[in-house]
């Protein structure tokens, strides 16, 4: 409980003082992105999307079938020992076995590409579908590998979650229906983690300050103790429009938030803490909504001349954003990823935002040819790098609002720590995810633990930290969606610890 | 100093406006914390005097762990029912929740009660009243925003960044290369542009012209100050007349002078050299005939050749053949058959631009695929031996200059003959 009188002598609620107001300095960044879902300029389409599920077999299974053969060695049921088989077509009938696979999870409800050739539609539209899982029990779960299918039943099933495209092992015996009685089911578990400061070094912090003492007794003037940690703010959703302005206002104390003009001296010192801001998707809103279906004779009529057709396309959301992000770039640098609704490729993994969306923004964009990651950082989704010596792993939410479709929960912050648990960021595509034929390599196995994995565009926040077999630790932290729920997220760079900041008019 | 509270008493208590710490800042060139100071300090001011004069919202920053707020008013949280549930939603770990709330004045206390504590509050705006919609505090902002965007003004930034970095935007400077080619273009359009009235021109004056340009028997000479005429005075079509014959005088003594210069011009100037004497001079009625009587065969044969080049571009190639066909032949299309060169030599290698058609695929509106043609230049160089040159420093700017003319002329006189 605070009260009137407890906050009237604050120091902004008195007289323009004469002291020259002390200028802040920010926080550097230490960022250092990595471009493992870069997609080179030459590819191509034309391939199948089988391969993806190939590589990602290949790549996780070896480590499932060790935590398997760990778990499982030696183990007699009903006077049988559990045998490991290598493929799924060499289950037999009767035997007690494990073997791991791809999990296939069939829904009357999920989009299917065969449905739609049928039906001789070659352009599909997104789905719309709001869930794939029905709870009439015609979904069914199947084990496969690039021998055969083998449909999983088993009471087991339901406490685990099980997606398309995760890798499993599972144990059991096949019963007379053809059908595998799972009777447990193992995972690959966290990958390895890097350690802190692997990719770049911690620089300024001893190295500049201990020089000119001086400038570090000015900055200590306005906190509390020594050395305040960096922090790094999460948005998403931001969801600049050009007809719904109802969170205008909220989006202007955000940027005033950021840039530290709000509040007090005090608090400001602390806001000069936060050394960089990750938007994690939708910095756009779709309008979709507000244009319903209008007849396409009628629009083709109208002549464009030059440019674009305005009738179709208003240009004044990214104009909104890029002043947003000029506003702010030059007191702090920005990581931008794209979301479901930006001018980025839809299917995953998304590229970046073009600089040309941005007149204003670019002039902080990388310069070509260089190494040096841009001011203004717009990247891949899903995107990893190294921040602050810590490797962050985020996406702007199709992944797991995809993965949302297939589980009857609403268990956001633990379908991110089965992706964790499973190694991979999206394990439904290419099935119900749009993505990339990937041939050459699966971007979506995490090779390496992240120790922060953040997924923007969320209806409501979240955080938790996992811990793995080795003494991983992993934050996960579910951002939500600005545009709903006006929250920015704000983390500690040495302790990894999570605040939550709403702002409310 | 007392500078605020005029500007102040003149936009809320005059104007009715909404002033925002931010807006006060810009306008009046203080920080924004000595702004809040102000706005603080005017509110309290006038409201001493007269309570409720103006109004005031507040900025309220400060933690509010674990209160869930009580439904109040119409106050828009939706939040409120998700709010409890939050903290311990599927295992969260416990965190540090803030709030950053525009509280209007008459519920300052009361919001006030929700926060654990407050650890930054201050007067966001003053207005004439109480606010029944936040678009006005966005209008406000939006005004900041613009003045922001100002190209000299210094935003009074709180925290700057030591380590910002910014592209320098260099306009690419406009090559040599690019440009050279450019002029040439206008040129030459001005040229065709100004066709029409020169050829009326040269019809007009026929009868004098031919024993001039009889007297100077090099027809290249005589071309050059037509086309020149025709670039640079496009506009005047009285001057190019006056002047024509003078001009022409002028530039055949010229000619005559530089006897060897048209060697120098090569396959640029052989259109010229061979049109020229039907176009320009005497004979000109008899071509014209015959161009009227030979069209129809003319065409037939230019069709089919215009048929067989579909598939290769050729075009690149024409500049020897207008040589070997007569000018009739490039009567039906001028443009496409005599291929212009703007050629400069140097060191030995000619360079130049050349007049070419390409082909380019084009969607209609239709979705049809449409071959179309289109006049372009190209560049090109060539490892030619140097034409001998007598007078090598003399006539290399006088040969550009009338190379130039020679191909405009010649166009256009074989425009005009076509007609």
């Amino acid at each position: 409980m605070v009260t009137l009188e407890d906050v009237l002598d604050s120091g902004m609620l008195k007289k323009p003082s004469e002291d020259e107001p002390e200028v802040l300095e920010r926080s550097d960044s230490d960022y250092h992105p990595l471009h493992t879902f870069t997609l080179g300029k030459d590819l191509q389409y034309r391939q199948q999307f089988a391969d993806i599920y190939f590589l990602r077999l290949t790549k996780i299974k070896p480590a499932v079938e060790e935590i398997a053969s760990i778990a499982w060695e030696g183990t007699v049921i009903g006077g049988e020992t559990a045998k490991r088989v290598e493929r799924v077509l060499d289950v037999r009938q009767g035997e007690l076995c494990w073997v791991a696979g791809t999990v296939y999870v069939d829904m009357p409800l999920k989009p299917n590409i065969l449905e739609d050739v049928s039906k001789d539609r070659w352009i599909s539209a997104p789905s719309t579908a709001q869930h794939y899982f029905s709870d009439d029990g015609r979904d069914a779960v199947m084990l496969e590998d690039d021998s055969g299918r083998i449909r999983l039943v088993g009471s087991v099933l339901k406490s685990h979650i099980l997606v398309t495209g995760c890798i499993i092992a599972a144990m059991g015996t096949e019963n007379i229906n053809g059908e595998f009685d799972v009777i447990d089911i193992q995972i690959a578990d966290l990958p390895p983690q890097p350690g802190r400061w692997e990719l770049s070094k911690p620089s300024q912090n001893d190295t500049k300050k201990e020089p000119k003492p001086k400038s570090e007794d000015v900055e200590m003037s306005g906190s509390p103790s020594a050395a305040p940690s960096k922090k790094i703010a999460f948005v998403s959703g931001l969801e600049f429009s050009g007809t719904d302005t109802s969170h205008a206002m909220d989006l202007n104390l955000l940027l005033e938030f950021l840039l530290g003009d709000v509040v007090d001296p005090a608090t400001q010192a602390e806001l000069s803490q936060i050394s960089r801001l990750i938007i994690a998707g939708n910095s756009i809103a779709s309008e979709a909504k507000e244009h319903p279906a209008e007849d396409p004779a009628e629009r083709k009529s109208a002549h464009k001349k030059y440019g674009y057709d305005s009738s179709s396309y208003n240009p004044l959301p990214s104009q909104l954003l890029d002043k947003f992000l000029s506003e702010l770039l030059p007191s702090m640098p920005i990581t931008l990823l794209p979301g479901a609704h930006d001018p980025a490729n839809a299917s995953y993994p998304q590229q970046p935002i073009h600089a040309a969306m941005f007149p204003k923004a670019r002039a902080y964009t990388v310069l070509p040819g260089s190494t040096e990651p841009g001011w203004l950082d717009t990247v891949t989704n899903p995107w990893e790098g190294e921040v602050e010596g810590w490797r962050f792993l985020g996406t702007g939410g199709q992944n797991l609002d995809d993965m949302c479709k297939y589980v009857p929960d609403n268990n956001r912050l633990g379908l991110m720590e089965a992706m964790c648990r499973w190694r991979c960021s999206a394990p439904t595509a290419p099935d119900t995810l749009w993505a990339y034929p990937f041939q050459d390599d699966e971007p979506f196995v995490m090779k390496k633990c992240p120790h922060l994995y953040f997924v923007g565009c969320q209806p409501e926040f979240g955080t938790r930290v996992i811990q793995g077999p080795d003494g991983q630790m992993v934050r996960l932290i579910a951002v939500p969606s600005f545009a709903a729920t006006r929250e920015i997220i704000l983390v500690d760079t040495e302790t990894l610890d999570v605040s939550r900041v709403k702002i409310a008019t | 100093m007392d500078k605020y509270k005029k500007f102040l008493a003149e936009s809320v208590i005059s104007e009715d406006k909404v002033v925002t710490y931010r807006l006060l800042s810009r306008t009046l060139g203080v920080h924004v914390n000595t702004a809040k100071q102000m706005l603080y300090d005017f509110h309290k001011s006038q409201n001493d005097r007269r309570p409720g004069a103006i109004h005031a919202t507040y900025l309220v920053y400060g933690s509010k762990d674990g209160i869930s707020r009580s439904s109040y008013g119409s106050d828009g949280d939706i939040e409120m029912a998700s709010s409890p549930p939050d903290v311990d939603y599927l295992h969260n770990d416990t965190f540090h929740s803030f709030e950053l709330t525009l509280i209007p004045e008459e519920r300052l206390k009361y919001e006030l009660g929700f926060y654990d504590e407050v650890a930054s509050i201050h007067v966001y705006s003053i207005e004439p009243g109480p606010m029944k919609d936040m678009a006005l505090l966005v209008d406000a902002a939006e005004e900041v925003l613009k003045m922001d965007e100002g190209e000299d003004f210094v935003k009074p930034n709180v925290i700057v960044n030591p380590k910002l970095r910014r592209k320098e935007r260099t306009r690419p400077a406009s090559k040599p290369v690019s440009g050279a080619p450019k002029p040439v273009k206008q040129e030459v359009k001005p040229a065709f542009s100004a066709t029409k009235p020169a050829v009326v021109a040269s019809k007009a004056k026929e009868a004098p012209k031919p024993i001039q340009e009889k007297a100077s028997t090099s027809a290249a000479s005589k071309k050059p100050p037509a086309l020149k005429r025709g670039a640079s005075s496009n506009s005047g079509i009285m001057q190019a007349f006056s002047k024509a014959s003078t001009k022409v005088k002028k530039d055949a003594s010229a000619g005559n002078s530089r006897a060897a210069t048209p060697s120098g011009d090569d396959s640029g100037m052989h259109p010229m050299s061979d049109d020229g004497e039907d176009d320009a001079a005497v004979p000109h009625p008899k071509p014209r005939e015959a161009t009227g009587r030979k069209s129809k065969k003319e065409r037939e044969e230019e069709l089919r050749r215009m048929m067989e080049e579909d598939d290769e571009e050729e075009e690149q190639e024409k500049a020897p053949t207008p040589e070997e066909e007569p000018v009739e032949e490039a009567v039906p299309e001028p443009e496409e058959e005599e291929p212009e060169e703007v050629v400069t030599i140097s060191n030995g290698r000619r360079r130049g631009k050349r007049r070419i058609m390409r082909k380019k695929q084009v969607m209609d509106e239709d979705g049809y695929l449409v071959t179309i043609q289109e006049p372009g230049w190209e560049s090109f160089s060539e490892d030619e031996a140097p034409p001998p040159k007598p007078k090598p420093a003399t006539s290399a700017p006088a040969a550009k200059g009338k190379k130039a003319a020679p191909k405009g002329q010649g166009s256009i006189m074989s425009f005009f003959s076509k007609k």
